[in-house]
């Protein structure tokens, strides 16, 4: 058993620097009894190892096929296949990859592909692998239990540490194996000996080590960086870098558990995640990904500021997202075509590679250099409603989140962008809901709703949806826009639309229509004030008797008074109006067009009103 | 025995209208002898007693006298419950004045699909352009019995100016535009029909044939006629020669004896040649 608290900073600091971290202690590690030392064991190991050159992975994607790997280094220079079945995912562990293979763990050579070595897997699964430029840290494991070992470069069994506490995944730096246990602690293992040189303890989740860039990082929901101060770790005074609060579909994971054993074969956690690299701006601040990170749902992938989690950029790829990496500014990210698509910060391509056949899964590494910055991406409107198109139609959850954040957006496109949804076959009836909603609101883009008005369901030129007419009688009469009325006014008579969509029309009306639209509007009035037979309908016609009171002078007047008077209005309407009238200020002297004299007939289609021919 | 939808096609061809809409609103009646009391009629429609409104109609219909068309317009135009709406519409389609489409056509749109139907129904007896926009706009509303009654209505009516809108609807699943269509089209727009044999199912087209091959003016050439026929032979069908029995058996004295021959020929398994272009 290590006992460490007794040791002050100064004296381990001396034992650590004078005789090698193997001879701190020479107990075996993953002991429950450790007394906590206040980081002293950690600190004075980040002292040695901090002038270390940092070690970051190889750049190198690789893919799971049915017969093997596939991999290409990023820079498409090598591209190389394995054959053999996988039975882990592939890791990348500084210039190696790896894997599980039957009873044997894997070691490749991450440029070429050509193994290194090979070793026993002692019965159980490969949880994580890191490698420190030379030697390897392998976590092993079973349910019952977990196997610390130490790998030389040779492939010859090094130090091992078995014990009954569920492993996380391992990083490596400078002989030391660094791994998570238990929630709490990331012990420092020396990889010759086995023995335990360190341990860290932190107040957060940990059960993930890794590597970035060639700085080592533990945690889960978050990372502290493994520096000086990480020894404050357990009084939260650490470096440390976590996500914004995320509200995406999926609830993707980051990190996700190190002490779960991977598969290799990509499921719906593997293809709806969080991609996030930690590193130190010019001040040194630890930041996520120079300020954004991505998260993936299937084949759609969301460019996120790291700080508000506003959406940024969205991107839809050919086919799911089945693995890739964050880099200190970008991303790489693998289809499950093969495909591996290179992204700069705001999402623009730069570059992709084929790994050359379809892959079930794939691990990637940027090493320590950011994707290059590539030509400015569209504006975000297309770029959301390009990626509605490439949902599946079940994929509700991702269209909620997309088309709620399209409705945060100022542009004028978002307009029209609402308006197609809103009329739109593709999408559930609860979110054609939420998108009129959305669309109501909208005070820009009036070109296009005028536009979306014009139209009306037409059988024969193949205009077999109705606008959203409802919502645009909403955002027009809210913006006062007078050119609405007439296009409003036809919209009245068109039975394709839905009851309620009427009734928001009418109630527009009220506020925008002229003497132009009495016509339309006392023909609605005649149709319905004795058929209206819901809800809608009656509010409508009801509207509707404003809006005549208001544009149709004593003729407009007399429709309304006699229908008020007349048993067979319907009897809300008829309760109504009375109401109506009286609140309507008396007939203006103006009279609507053809309203004087004779009553005008009603208007007979749509496009062509024939002149008034009866009087009543 | 001939075929039900052939029977309807002669009805359209030789009567003018499909029985559907000459059974919805029945045929206008001689006039009666007593003259109406047109004021006593208009108290009774403006009312608001749904009772002495309909039976006031009634006398109206009986009365078979155009003069009440006003009256009737009248309660369209202020609109009423729907079923003395309904019972309007098919009055106004009874008198058949043609002043009536303006109050009529607006019915077409309702809501309600009795009540657009019935309207569509009428307005092939009122007749007129407004009629005629109306069933060509009803031709492109969201109504697919509708659309069916405003295509026999706009063959009823003669409306060429809508054969390319029928033509457009044909393969939609309005097959009643085939029948439209063959009563309504000049030569080129009579090939092109010919030209979609084979490409649509032989049911959507079948109402079309007859009216081509019992047309009697100049507006389909007899090589129109002769191709058909030698198509419809060459189909050899139980349909198609049901068409050709029936184009013969029916045949108008005032045919072309050469389509009437070719009629004959095709019958016996003879080939039709066409000596036109």
């Amino acid at each position: 058993m290590i006992h460490l608290r007794s040791l002050s900073f100064a004296s381990c600091a001396v034992l650590l620097t004078g005789c090698g971290a193997a001879s701190v202690n020479s107990s075996k590690g993953f002991d429950n009894e450790w007394q906590n030392d206040s980081g002293a064991s950690i600190a004075a190991l980040e002292q040695r190892l901090h002038a270390l050159p940092a070690v970051p992975n190889a750049r190198v994607v690789v893919g799971v096929t049915d017969s093997g790997l596939v991999g290409s280094t990023l820079d498409g220079k090598s591209h190389w296949v394995h054959n053999g079945r996988a039975a882990s995912p592939p890791m990348i562990a500084g210039q190696l990859v790896i894997v599980a293979e039957g009873d044997q763990i894997v070691a490749l050579d991450a440029s070429s592909g050509s193994q290194v070595w090979s070793i026993d897997n002692r019965g159980l699964s490969l949880r994580g692998a890191a490698n420190d430029g030379t030697s390897s840290a392998l976590v092993l494991a079973d349910t019952h239990k977990s196997l610390f070992l130490g790998v030389s470069a040779s492939g010859s069994s090094l130090g091992s540490v078995e014990t009954s506490a569920a492993l996380g995944t391992p990083a490596a730096r400078g002989g030391i194996g660094f791994v998570p246990w238990s929630n709490q602690y990331v012990s420092a293992v020396d990889l010759k000996s086995g023995d335990e040189v360190a341990r860290l303890l932190t107040r957060e989740q940990v059960s993930q080590a890794r590597n970035f860039g060639g700085q080592l990082y533990f945690g889960e929901k978050g990372l502290l960086r493994f520096d000086e101060k990480a020894r404050y770790a357990s009084t939260n005074q650490a470096n440390h870098v976590t996500l914004p609060k995320l509200n995406l579909p999926g609830k993707p994971d980051w990190l996700g558990s190190g002490v779960v054993t991977g598969t290799s074969a990509a499921n719906a956690r593997t293809k709806i995640r969080v991609y996030a690299a930690p590193s130190s701006s010019a001040n040194g601040e630890l930041t996520l990904g120079g300020g954004t990170i991505a998260a993936s749902y299937f084949r759609v992938l969301f460019g996120l500021d790291a700080k508000s989690a506003d959406l940024r950029w969205v991107r839809s790829l050919p086919a799911d997202i089945v693995g890739g990496a964050a880099a200190s500014a970008g991303f790489v990210l693998c289809d499950a075509n093969g495909k591996v698509w290179s992204l700069d910060s705001n999402g623009a391509d730069a570059g992709s590679l084929d790994l050359g056949s379809k892959v079930r899964m794939c691990a990637a590494d940027t090493g320590a250099q950011p994707m290059p910055a590539a030509a400015a991406p569209a504006a975000l409107a297309p770029q959301i409603t390009q990626a509605l198109d490439a949902l599946e139609p079940d994929m509700a959850e991702a269209e909620r989140y997309l088309i709620a954040q399209l409705g945060k957006l100022e542009d004028p496109l978002v307009t029209k962008a609402l308006i197609d949804l809103s009329s739109s076959p593709r999408i559930s009836p609860e979110l054609r809901a939420e998108t009129r909603r959305l669309l109501a609101l909208r005070k820009n883009g009036t070109e296009y709703m005028l536009s979306a008005l014009a139209r009306h369901y037409d059988f024969v030129s193949g205009v077999l949806l109705a606008p959203p007419v409802g919502p645009l009688a909403d955002a027009l009469a809210a913006s006062n826009e007078q050119r609405a009325a007439p296009l409003l006014a036809k919209h009245l008579n068109d039975p394709a639309n839905s009851a309620d969509d009427v009734a928001h029309a009418a109630r527009a009306l009220v506020k925008l229509a002229t003497a132009a639209e009495y016509e339309d509007l006392r023909t609605f009035f005649a149709l319905y004030r004795a058929t209206a037979d819901d809800e809608s309908l009656v509010a409508a016609v009801i509207s509707c008797a404003e809006a005549v009171l208001r544009v149709g002078g004593d003729a407009g007047r007399t429709v309304v008074e006699r229908a008020s008077q007349d048993p067979l209005t319907q009897s809300d309407v008829r309760a109504a109006l009375p109401g109506v009238l009286s609140k309507a200020a008396p007939a203006a002297a103006a009279s609507a067009p053809g309203a004087a004299g004779a009553a005008p007939t009603l208007r007979a289609t749509r496009d062509n009103p024939p002149k008034s021919a009866a009087a009543r | 025995m001939l075929h039900k939808s052939l029977i309807g096609v002669i009805g359209l061809c030789l009567g003018g209208l499909a029985p559907a809409l000459a059974n919805a609103a029945p045929a206008p009646k001689p006039a009666a002898h007593a003259s109406l009391n047109l004021a006593g009629l208009q108290k009774a429609l403006e009312s608001g007693d749904e009772d002495r409104a309909l039976a006031a109609l009634d006398e109206i219909e009986q009365a078979g006298s155009a003069s009440a068309a006003p009256l009737v317009e009248g309660v369209l135009n202020r609109g009423a419950s729907s079923k003395l709406l309904l019972r309007a519409i098919a009055v106004a389609g009874a008198l058949g004045k043609e002043s009536s489409s303006g109050a009529l056509a607006p019915y077409v749109n309702h809501r309600t699909a009795e009540v657009r139907h019935a309207a569509a129904v009428s307005l092939t007896h009122t007749k007129g352009k407004v009629a005629v926009q109306a069933l060509r706009d009803a031709l492109r509303g969201s109504d697919p019995a509708l659309r069916g009654t405003a295509a026999d209505g706009l063959g009823a009516l003669g409306a060429k100016e809508a054969v390319p809108d029928l033509f457009a609807v044909l393969p939609k699943a309005v097959p009643e535009a085939a029948g439209a269509i063959g009563t309504l089209c000049s030569g080129e727009e009579c090939r092109k029909f010919l030209a979609l044999l084979g490409k649509l199912p032989f049911d959507v087209m079948e109402s079309g044939f007859l009216p081509i091959l019992l047309r009697t003016g100049n507006d389909v050439p007899d090589g129109i006629k002769l191709e058909l026929i030698e198509r419809l032979r060459r189909m050899a069908t139980p349909k198609t020669n049901e068409v050709l029995r029936t184009a013969l058996a029916t045949y108008p004295a005032g045919g072309s004896p050469k389509v009437k021959s070719a009629l004959d020929a095709a019958l016996h398994g003879h080939s039709v040649k066409s000596d036109e272009p």
